[in-house]
């Protein structure tokens, strides 16, 4: 059944009860269906309800919010023209990429180029299966949720890949070599961050990692501070967010897009609705960052008064606007930097971290 | 002026105890390379067999220290081609000397400067390209404005005006095709970077060779952007309908220094007095474009290390946008000034005068504030520091060899302004510095810039006080200037002001008529352009972006 009491209840729930009600049994059980039929009805339509969600937010925040903040920074207005707040300025923008001409460049290698932006939406997408976004909004809960949130996530490399080499431009191949060489210098320290979460929680299940973080760190009077592993360990979660914003590929890790270097990286050739998915998969990445950084960090849907859905996409939502706060605010480093950055200092950092962690809750366990 | 006398190391041969230029000990130096003395307004000039160019020049720059070619002019004469150096010194801009080598209208064959002074490699391609001389040992002799199918030289009196000529660029019909410029089995990639590109500040086109990601090779192609400017002054009267064409050379927002280059010129060529106030007025305007162009220039090279519309390019369009209001309150116009007159400018401060100043002062009180979030952002940023120390270092001897001037040469430590060395309008009688800094890197280009915006607004400060205080009676804004001006025949005047981006040159010869016969353009962008591979070769394809943001080119200037 959904849960309809506040967030803290909810947590409370999944902390004492151990199984979580996943949306998929929910959505089966409102339908009256059992067994592998129940949970591929429930699955797709907790699917389709999931991904509709992600895609306005995608599109609030990608055509209307991300000019707003980007505005904001740099001193500008932005959007005002078309509704109020200009938030009209969403149906236009998506009528006018979506009526665009798809230029197929000569000598594009097909189907890997139309492949490339699919494969990247769907990384992203696959993802959020295994998120708890609170308030029984959770489409499975596997033992392995974290790896598979990590594997899933790591298949954009594939579609950067693709579309850099598919493209038949120069500074496509460019951006997408960037891309690999970026991604595997940054998802190692990523996973090994994330590894030490792990250790502290004893799980790879994302309802067991949110429930850890329930407890109690110290009471401060009436004030309790609960036990999200961002306070636990500052160390890890600052570095979780650097290697992160490289995940993204958001400033100062902006490279394989690089604007004014190599013009747009793997997007160069694409255009109409191929780029809007690859705009799409780039926000549902920054999002899907969000939403393992709210997850494994900051202690998932919970927090007071209201009810913990809202406080998920409140955190998925600071999240990206720290990306935005990068992007307008620093500059960006060179790839050789980049790739030094990634192996000699982040690997080194989160090996560390995740030594030192495991030497201590060993020592308290 | 606090500033101290550039003094010429003593073993130089040429040099008067004055410290102007000894002609005739030069002569001497030269010996037989000199065939024939000619009198220039700006300086004398020694006429110079063409197959003993090098040895002339080789002979002034080591042993006589003009190392600093400033301009290569080719002209056509009734009965010859004509191609003349300007040399003069970094270390002491008023000594000048000419050296003119004329041509054989049948076979216009010269030797080739290019060994002495590296910067006559794209100076001579262009006499090539618009006059048609030819540069005996020119490495490269090719076009470099107009298209390489272009047929004839449009500066010669042979050229049919007339005549459409349709340029198709066939090099490029297909550009996937196989691509084996540096070789066969080479591992390098050749890259096309422009002529449309989010970095190249305009239509540039960088022919790059690709190591991986270094650069192994990049050669500028230019020209995309050439409009004729000579030639269209050439068909302009002195006295009105040349001035607005400046203007369109540098057009982020620099218009009136180049205005001031013309007017410089012009003055010296006609023989005509500008009054002390309308000096002033040029002072000041020329220095709030001066600040208005750094800003953009700061700015624009920040877009390039920060990779987006980020907070620091609004920052620098919005103080900007400041100095852009003063400007229009001041000519009536945003962006193509033509506020100069030859003999002072066009009019008066705008009344009430009270608040322009006001305005002007607000300006420069807040200024200070706003250059520290500048040098917060970007001077004290580490990231940026780790972009830009010691990424496209330019060496001061290659810069001087390249004839590179303003802020790039200032970066590199060479001391060198010409509003000091050769002074003109008010300026030797302000109290400002000229700015270097020795880091000779993409860092220190920058950061000169954003020193030389505060220079500046002291400069515009002093004009501010000496206007306000200005006897209403003794306001002349323009001198007494004929209303057709006809120099005499065969005067010819080489001169040069700081420009946004360096030695902005004219040169112009008269020929009796109320037109010049030759008019000539030394665009500091277009020497200061000529350095990029010898910054950007070797080094990561961000810092050659990095290094054409920190040169601050503007392609209006480089292809005129």
């Amino acid at each position: 059944m959904l849960q309809s009491g506040n967030a803290t209840n909810a947590t409370n729930a999944t902390a004492a009860g151990g199984e979580v009600t996943t949306l998929t049994e929910t959505i089966a059980g409102l339908l009256g269906l059992s067994g592998p039929a129940g949970d591929f009805v429930g699955g797709v339509i907790g699917g389709a309800l999931i991904i509709t969600f992600l895609l306005t937010l995608v599109a609030v925040s990608g055509i209307w919010g991300k000019r707003k903040i980007t505005a904001a920074f740099t001193d500008r207005v932005a959007v005002n023209r078309i509704g109020p707040f200009g938030l009209l300025i969403i149906v236009a923008d998506a009528v006018r990429l979506l009526s665009k001409e798809l230029i197929v460049p000569e000598g594009v290698d097909r189907p890997a180029w139309d492949i490339a932006p699919i494969i990247m939406v769907f990384s992203a997408v696959a993802g959020f299966a295994v998120i708890p976004m609170g308030n029984g909004i959770h489409l499975a809960d596997p033992e392995a949720g974290l790896v598979y949130v990590f594997a899933t996530a790591s298949i954009a490399s594939v579609g950067l890949v693709m579309a850099g080499y598919s493209s038949n431009n120069k500074y496509a191949l460019l951006g997408g070599l960037r891309a690999v060489a970026q991604n595997l210098a940054y998802e190692i320290p990523l996973i090994l961050t994330a590894a030490s979460v792990v250790i502290f929680a004893g799980s790879l299940r994302m309802s067991e990692i949110v429930a850890a973080q329930a407890a109690p760190l110290i009471s401060l009077g009436p004030v309790t501070i609960p036990a999200w592993y961002a306070f636990v360990n500052p160390f890890a979660f600052i570095l979780f967010m650097a290697a992160n914003l490289a995940e993204v590929g958001r400033n100062p890790f902006d490279i394989p897009e690089a604007p004014t270097e190599i013009v747009a990286g793997w997007q160069t050739e694409y255009s109409s609705v191929y780029f809007v998915l690859g705009y799409l998969a780039e926000f549902l990445h920054i999002f899907l960052g969000g939403a393992i950084i709210a997850t494994i960090f900051l202690g998932g849907p919970a927090g007071p008064v209201l009810p913990g859905f809202l406080w998920f996409v409140a955190k998925m939502l600071a999240v990206f606007l720290f990306t935005q706060w990068m992007r307008s605010a620093i500059p960006r480093v060179r790839i050789d930097q980049l790739i030094e950055i990634g192996w000699k200092g982040m690997l080194v950092l989160s090996f560390a971290n995740l030594i030192l962690t495991a030497v201590i809750v060993g020592v308290i366990a | 002026m606090s500033l101290e006398e550039p003094t010429p190391p003593e073993t130089e041969v040429g040099v008067t105890e004055a410290g102007g230029v000894d002609y005739d000990a030069l002569a001497e130096l030269l010996g037989e390379h000199v065939i024939d003395r000619e009198e220039h307004v700006n300086a004398e000039a020694f006429v110079v067999r063409p197959d003993e160019v090098q040895d002339a020049l080789f002979a002034l720059r080591d042993e006589a220290g003009f190392d600093h070619c400033s301009c290569v002019t080719a002209q056509e004469y009734g009965d010859r081609y004509e191609t003349i150096y300007h040399l003069t010194k970094y270390d002491d801009r008023t000594q000048e000397v000419g050296v003119v080598v004329p041509t054989s209208k049948e076979d216009p064959v010269s030797q080739t400067a290019e060994p002495v002074y590296r910067t006559a490699d794209w100076h001579e391609r262009e006499a090539y390209d618009l006059v048609g001389i030819e540069y005996e040992g020119h490495p490269d002799l090719r076009r470099i404005l107009l298209p390489e199918t272009w047929q004839g030289h449009p500066l010669r009196s042979d050229y049919n005006q007339e005549k459409p000529q349709v340029v198709t660029l066939r090099e490029h019909a297909n550009p996937l095709q196989e691509d084996h410029r540096a070789g066969e089995d080479s591992d390098t990639m050749f890259l096309n970077i422009g002529p449309h590109h989010p970095a190249t500040h305009g239509v540039l086109h960088l022919k790059t060779t690709l190591d991986g990601e270094q650069v192994a090779d990049v050669e500028s192609d230019i020209g995309y952007l050439h409009r004729c400017e000579e030639q269209m002054c050439q068909q302009g009267t002195y006295r009105h309908q040349i001035m607005p064409y400046p203007d369109r050379w540098d057009y982020i927002s620099a218009g009136i220094l180049n205005e001031w280059a013309y007017a410089r010129a012009a003055e010296d060529l006609a023989d005509l007095e500008v009054p002390e106030y309308a000096q002033v007025i040029r002072t000041m305007s020329a220095e709030l474009c001066r600040i208005a162009s750094h800003m953009l220039a700061v700015a624009t090279f920040a877009l390039d290390i920060y990779g987006d519309f980020t907070a620091l390019f609004m920052y620098g369009v919005r103080d900007r946008e400041v100095v852009q209001n003063l400007l229009e309150d001041l000519t009536g116009q945003r962006l193509m000034f033509n506020y100069l007159r030859l003999g002072g400018v066009a009019w008066d401060l705008p009344e009430p005068r009270e608040e322009f100043f006001e305005k002007t002062r607000d300006f420069l009180d807040e200024l200070p504030e706003r250059l520290e979030e500048y040098h917060d952002m970007i001077t004290s940023n580490e990231i940026l520091q780790m972009r830009t120390v010691n990424t496209g270092v330019l060496e001061p001897e290659v810069a001087k060899s390249y004839g590179a001037t303003g802020p790039v040469a200032r970066g590199s430590g060479i001391d060198y302004d010409v509003r000091r060395d050769d002074p003109y309008g008010y300026y030797d009688q302000l109290d400002w510095d000229v700015i270097t800094e020795d880091g000779c890197d993409n860092y220190s280009r920058v950061l000169v810039r954003l020193q030389e915006v505060e220079e500046s607004a002291k400069i515009i400060e002093q004009c501010i006080d000496l206007l306000e205080d200005w006897p209403e009676e003794e306001r002349e804004i323009q001198s007494n200037v004929p209303r057709t001006l006809k120099p005499e025949n065969d005067t010819e005047v080489y001169r040069s002001v700081e420009g946004a981006k360096g030695e902005l040159g004219i040169y112009m010869r008269a020929d009796g008529t109320d037109k010049p016969a030759r008019f000539k353009i030394r665009s500091p962008c277009f020497s200061n352009l000529q350095t990029l591979p010898e910054m950007s070769e070797g080094e990561y394809v961000p810092d050659l972006i990095a290094a054409l943001g920190s040169l601050d080119i503007v392609l209006g200037e480089v292809d005129r």
